[in-house]
């Protein structure tokens, strides 16, 4: 499979509000990105056949039409929690009419498990529930399938009337302009290439056996390069700043000291807004020498004070106001508005990691 | 006894390490040898607290005792808080006979006229210690016991270390108490904070090995290379800039163990300066950030930094001034016409 960083141009963004044409990014670009990418098997766009792809939208608006229906009520719940990240191979033969029957056997599947013993930390006396349900509104582009939520619920076996619901796990399937994956898949295959859970690991364990089992699918944690956080925190920085928003913070670990070492970097929303619009010179692209020029002001800053060369560091977490995302594959959403943009982005992980 | 002492004295029980919890109640004194013995500390901790109860209930201890345990553990674990340190200031040369008596009499009397509901208790230790525990209440609610400040001074000094509560309201009437109890004229919180109690009082004790510009000689060059290294075609190419890198580091960081910090927190407020070869354009206003270093041991953390290759050698002052400055809480604003800028605002 293909692995290493983010292709720069990759996830298209449209400019909002008005729909632009999808930007095409110039060949030269194409050239300059081809001694960053260093992995083998990694074809330039042109190689591949595909169109060369357009550049970011310097301020990560997501697909126009599908922000405009996305309702931020429904998908508040996504919002300040922390979400571990899955690859998804594709599905076959999944049905989307299917999710009540989907929600039957892997509820019959998890009583088993709880039966022979295995996982699961809930009382004797609880009842879990399985719930299916899909999130139309998730997605980038017309070819993306429909996001999926399932959802783990407790309830008391012996008064199941009388008792509270409380959800115990969530998890969704998700694929933001994932075309690059979709186009390429035979009829029977469903792209959902992100997976995204919070709450107990071993109902991920469970619940992703159980797809595997069923759809002949296979998860893998994804993890988040330090390459790919910099085009983060980059990328987040530079849109538009609300008032009283939350420090772009950057943090650093440095464990293999005799006694580990973390630091942590908080720039003024505002003041990293600024360094990044000096440092991004063309409108609707951003390259990987930005990123890295970026970065590196950042770095020299930190040096000219403490001495201390960063870049050495491990960077392990980027925080802003979008989005706070953690190398060990672990996203939090804080914003509604930018929720589609930051979905594309972790799709384009997710594909990658595919292939 | 009350319950609400019952309790208290159940949980603090529960907090000691098994193996802690003879000598403690030993040190406590409040139970007697023979009914030490009675106990089974082989059994669980759930069941030596509840017969460490019954005893005190035989002894009918009330909460004043009760909190003299609660002394004894923390004067013993005194790392699980976190302590702040504070200096207090007097005009005039003269230095006052220390009085213990009339400190506690003055501390008590101006806290419990400001707050009727305040439990308070004293501990002497060795090396002129007094530790000050005080449940706060309210006007209407009797003291909190869960909700403690712990105060530290040492009487020949003007520090004081303070471990206040969740309740940060009663620090100003607590600041307050010291003063007039210790005949000082006003009390100023230092930038300085931890959890290891020990190491604050040796940065400002003085007690850690201070660096002087000393000539330090150059390490034993004429000693052999130990042994694991026979093989000749095996050379250390940047031997002397290792060296150097050493020698620079002791100068800066002393011989000595250092002081036990878990943090250094920065604010910056100084210039963002391009590098002329970014083409970066200058930023005509402060780049404002927050820089927090955390470690479970953070001075020895950044000595390694430079051996290791992360850092230049020397390292910044505002890292190893650390001890000398005994802060670690720092504003930094651009000092005029300096390049690194670099002013330590108070």
């Amino acid at each position: 499979g293909r692995r290493g960083p983010v292709s720069p141009g990759a996830p298209r963004a449209e400019r909002g509000p008005a729909p632009l044409p999808r930007r095409r990014r110039p060949a030269a670009a194409a050239q300059r990105r081809a001694p960053q990418s260093g992995r083998s098997g990694m074809a330039s766009p042109s190689e591949r056949g595909l169109p060369p792809r357009g550049g970011f939208s310097h301020c990560f608006i997501p697909v126009y039409r599908f922000q405009e229906n996305a309702d931020p009520q429904k998908t508040a719940f996504l919002l300040r929690k922390q979400w571990a990240l899955y690859s998804v191979t594709p599905l076959y033969k999944f049905s989307s009419g299917k999710l009540r029957e989907y929600a039957r056997l892997l509820g019959a599947f998890i009583a088993a498990e709880r039966h022979k013993g295995l996982a699961v930390q809930v009382g004797v006396d609880l009842d879990i529930q399985v719930t299916f349900s899909s999130l139309p509104d998730l997605k980038g582009s017309e070819q993306d399938h429909a996001a999926m939520l399932v959802q783990l619920s407790s309830r008391s076996s012996v008064s199941p009337k009388n008792s509270e619901e409380k959800l115990m796990w969530s998890g969704w399937f998700c694929c933001v302009s994932g075309d690059d994956l979709s186009e390429n898949v035979p009829e029977d295959f469903t792209c959902l290439p992100l997976f995204l859970a919070n709450g107990a690991e071993s109902y991920v364990a469970i619940v992703g056996s159980w797809f595997q089992k069923t759809f002949d699918c296979r998860f893998r944690r994804l993890a988040i390069s330090p390459l790919n956080l910099t085009w983060m925190a980059a990328m987040w920085t530079g849109c538009k700043v609300e008032k009283n928003a939350s420090a772009t913070e950057l943090v650093f670990s440095v464990p293999c000291l005799p006694q580990p070492l973390d630091i942590s970097y908080a720039i003024h929303p505002e003041d990293a807004k600024a360094l990044w619009d000096t440092v991004q010179k063309t409108p609707g692209e951003i390259t990987q020498e930005e990123v890295d020029l970026f970065m590196d002001c950042l770095y020299s800053h930190f040096h000219r004070h403490f001495k201390i060369h960063l870049s050495a560091t491990k960077l392990v977490k980027v925080s802003t106001a979008i989005a706070s995302a953690h190398c060990d594959g672990i996203i939090k959403f804080l914003q509604s508005k930018y929720l589609i943009g930051v979905l594309m982005l972790l799709t384009e992980l997710a594909i990658s990691q595919i292939q | 006894m009350d319950e609400t002492v019952a309790e208290y004295i159940r949980r603090t029980v529960l907090k000691i390490p098994r193996d802690e919890i003879k000598s403690m109640l030993q040190t406590w004194g409040f139970l007697s040898e023979t009914q030490l013995q009675t106990l089974n500390f082989h059994q669980t901790k759930d069941n030596i607290s509840q017969d460490v109860v019954q005893l005190c209930e035989d002894n009918s201890a009330d909460i004043k005792q009760a909190a003299v345990l609660d002394i004894i553990y923390n004067h013993i674990y005194p790392n699980k808080r976190i302590w702040s340190v504070y200096q207090m200031n007097k005009t005039g040369e003269e230095t006052d006979f220390f009085d213990l008596t009339d400190f506690k009499k003055k501390f008590k009397r101006r806290l419990q006229s400001a707050l009727k509901n305040v439990t308070i208790n004293f501990r002497e230790y060795e090396d002129n210690a007094i530790w000050i525990r005080i449940a706060w209440g309210t006007p209407y609610k009797k003291p909190n016991q869960y909700k403690t400040s712990y105060v530290v001074y040492h009487s020949q000094t003007p520090y004081v270390f303070i471990s206040a509560s969740v309740l940060r309201s009663t620090l100003p009437l607590l600041c307050q108490a010291l003063v007039v109890a210790s005949n000082y004229h006003d009390i100023r919180e230092m930038e300085l904070r931890s959890h290891c109690l020990n190491s604050l009082k040796d940065i400002v004790f003085k007690r850690y090995s201070q660096t002087f510009q000393t000539y330090y000689p150059r390490p034993l060059q004429e000693r052999n290379v130990a042994p694991e290294n026979v093989d000749l075609r095996i050379i250390q190419e940047n031997r002397s800039e290792k060296e150097r890198i050493q020698r620079v580091n002791r100068e800066v960081f002393g011989d000595g163990p250092q002081p036990k910090l878990e943090f250094a927190q920065y604010k910056l407020e100084t210039m963002f300066k391009s590098n002329p070869k970014m083409d970066v354009l200058d930023i005509k206003e402060p780049f404002r950030c927050l820089v927090k270093f955390s470690s479970p041991h953070l001075l020895e953390s950044l000595k390694s930094l430079a051996p290791a290759g992360l850092a230049d050698a020397p390292l910044s002052p505002l890292l190893t001034c650390i001890p000398q400055k005994a802060r670690n809480y720092f504003k930094i604003r651009e000092r005029k016409g300096f390049f690194p800028g670099s002013f330590v605002s108070p």
